[in-house]
């Protein structure tokens, strides 16, 4: 099982009961093929940033998606297969995970490191001034 | 002159530096995965042509780089992004 995200465009020219329906196909083609829907992002009408098939804007849909390799196929093919959609796009999430891990780690260390030498700025600077009072009383 | 360097150019070299210093904006903001979903922040890494910017310009380190630019042609497919900008 990995992760995917598939997004898709359905064109402005469905009503809300057909884009209703196309939406839930593509939940139940998921499904059907062992997957499991993660999250669903609908945007709702939104203009495109160029013309796609005369049309200038979209409902976008995206969904993120823990299945087999294999049954994303199915579900590019169920994408292909309905005309309302105008565009689609689906790739694998999870394939940089362990570098990503390895960041957060080194990140994390040098937030660390960052924190302990501005406490140690601000300690020194505290007593810097304490001195200073020392000093000047000294003086008085 | 104490410090006399040797000359090997014929012409004297010009050095350039920039003002401020370039900084990668996902290692900054501390996100590990570019997500090709937010168009605006994208578009600071495109030229006014449209063309995907060099990290040396913008200043992205190697591991965002490569996903920023695989990043920006996903967001062109979607049509979140333009692939050629107006030009004059």
């Amino acid at each position: 099982m990995n992760k995917y995200e598939i997004g898709f465009i359905v064109s402005p020219e469905a009503n809300e009961e057909e884009y209703k329906r196309i939406v839930e196909s593509v939940v139940s083609t998921i499904n059907k093929g062992g997957g499991k829907v993660e999250q669903l992002d609908e945007w709702g009408l939104k203009k495109l940033a160029f013309p796609i098939t005369k049309f200038n804007d979209g409902f976008y849909v995206f969904v993120t998606v823990e299945m087999n390799g294999k049954s994303v196929g199915v579900v590019e093919k169920r994408l292909r297969q309905i005309e309302k959609i105008i565009r689609f796009i689906s790739f694998r999430l999870d394939d940089k995970l362990e570098k990503a891990n390895k960041l957060t780690k080194k990140w994390k260390k040098q937030d660390q490191l960052l924190n302990k030498a501005r406490e140690a700025r601000m300690e020194s600077e505290t007593t810097d001034e304490n001195g200073d009072e020392e000093d000047e009383h000294a003086a008085q | 002159m104490q410090h006399s360097k040797p000359q090997t150019h014929d012409k004297p070299q010009k050095k350039y530096y920039s003002s401020k210093k370039k900084f990668c904006h996902y290692c900054k903001e501390r996100i590990t995965l570019v997500d090709f979903k937010n168009g605006k922040i994208l578009s600071h890494f495109i030229s006014e042509t449209g063309k995907i910017l060099p990290g040396r310009v913008t200043g992205t380190c190697a591991y965002h780089q490569k996903q920023l630019s695989k990043a920006i042609k996903r967001a062109r497919h979607m049509a979140l992004i333009r692939y050629i900008e107006n030009r004059k």
